[in-house]
């Protein structure tokens, strides 16, 4: 707004923060009490200054004017006879708008008490030293504050922290050709026919098993032995071909 | 010279990242409020008297030693750009209202103040000074709004008791308790036509 606008309407709307603000600098200017203010003289006014603002194309928010016909019913109200009782029943707008007044203010104070304490505190400072140095690592954000690195950062928090550990495996080395056939041997004496869990005993860990399993499967295809197995899963049944047995070769 | 527990209070006092409360000086120093009290008062004491650019200050219900004010034209420099802005006189109107009588929701500050209040409550939010306090159980249910810990140290208050003229306010708002729910039920639902 040019300096000339301001001279002309001698005050600035925007100076105001609402209408209950610029009603309470008009009953200070013209020094009357916010509590026995005259209805009549405030909606003049009032309305005085809002139609000069409108004169010089100010936008005037709409809550001045919703204000200005407040004052201006307050008014006629008072120019118009009303019937007693009608006056009893409702409540006197006046003074409704004057307890509103009186509570503005009381707010306005507070506030510029607030600035007071603002600007004195906004002069101090604290060490900051141990701020950083013991800052945690896991900030909680705040919904919709979060990045796609927060993420990334949690799902690596997560993996790393749910995977066990690897487990390092010993294993029972594999039992060789040889001591697998000896055992064969000594079970499979002339045309008997055993099971396979027979050779590989109950409670065998799994190492014993392939070892036997793969000798089992070579002497088959050398042909030393038979095996049989009637349905998938069964015991295998093995028998010995006398004539192909070389034990010692 | 300070006394031992005095100078383990000051230590507090200077490596703490918050204000510092009473009890928790007593908790880990193991003395009673009284003496806790006493050795602060010490310090200050100590301070002044040595001429030192360090105060105690009271603020968000405890304790801890920054610059003295007077000097903040002298250290604000090292902080320039990175200082906020102070706040407008409608946010401090609308920070007022809910400050004395939270939780109150968006209608109750614009019916106090008579004047829409939507960017004022933004601003307080994003600056940390308000936060969501909940939903009021009334149709519409409308957010509630509350004052934070970084209003009171914003503001050099030790809890919201220090906030000035409590009392007087406090009858205030009793008297026209009323009139701000009636007036900010007739705002409610203006807005609710406009939505509609």
């Amino acid at each position: 707004m040019s300096a000339d606008n301001q001279r002309a309407c001698r005050i600035d709307i925007e100076d105001f923060e609402g209408p209950l603000d610029l009603l309470l600098f008009l009953i200070r200017r013209d020094e009357l009490d916010v509590t026995t203010i005259h209805v009549a003289e405030v909606a003049d006014q009032y309305l005085k200054y809002i139609r000069e603002a409108e004169d010089l194309n100010l936008d005037v928010a709409g809550e001045y004017l919703v204000m200005a016909a407040t004052l201006t019913r307050m008014k006629s109200r008072l120019l118009l006879p009303v019937e007693r009782a009608l006056m009893d029943e409702t409540e006197d707008p006046m003074e409704t708008l004057m307890r509103h007044l009186v509570l503005y203010k009381a707010f306005k104070e507070v506030a510029s008490e607030l600035r007071e304490s603002e600007s004195i505190w906004r002069d101090v400072f604290a060490p900051p030293g141990e701020r950083e140095r013991y800052k945690e690592e896991i900030v909680e954000s705040d919904p919709g504050q979060t990045s796609l690195f927060d993420l990334l950062l949690a799902l690596e928090n997560m993996t790393e922290k749910n995977t066990p550990p690897p487990r390092h495996m010993i294993q029972k080395p594999l039992l060789s050709f040889t001591e697998c056939v000896k055992v064969l041997d000594k079970l499979l004496s002339t045309k008997t026919t055993r099971d396979f869990g027979d050779a590989v005993g109950e409670n065998t860990d799994e190492a014993t098993v392939v070892s036997f399993f793969v000798v089992v499967l070579e002497l088959v295809k050398r042909g030393w032995l038979t095996a049989e197995q009637s349905y998938p899963f069964a015991d295998i049944s093995m028998k010995r071909k006398e004539e192909r047995w070389e034990m010692n070769a | 010279m300070l006394d031992q527990l005095a100078r383990q209070i000051e230590a507090l006092l200077v490596a703490t990242e918050s204000p510092v409360t009473l009890n928790r000086i007593c908790e880990l120093t193991g003395c009673g409020t009284e003496s806790a009290e006493q050795a602060i008062l010490r310090i200050e004491a100590e301070l002044s008297s040595g001429g030192h650019a360090i105060v105690i200050a009271r603020l968000a219900g405890g304790y801890r030693i920054v610059t003295d004010p007077d000097l903040g034209f002298i250290v604000g420099q090292l902080f320039e750009g990175k200082r906020h802005s102070r706040l407008s006189r409608a946010s401090l109107e609308t920070l007022a209202v809910i400050a004395y009588r939270q939780p109150a929701t968006r209608a109750q500050v614009e019916a106090v103040r008579g004047v829409n209040s939507d960017s004022a409550m933004r601003t307080l939010l994003e600056r940390d000074m308000i936060k969501i306090a909940g939903r009021q159980e009334t149709p519409g249910r409308p957010l509630l709004y509350g004052t934070t810990s970084r209003f009171l140290e914003y503001f050099g208050l030790s809890n919201l008791e220090h906030l000035p003229r409590m009392d007087e306010m406090e009858n205030l708002l009793k008297l026209s308790a009323e009139d701000i729910e009636r007036m900010a039920s007739e705002l409610s639902e203006e807005e609710s036509d406009q939505i509609i």
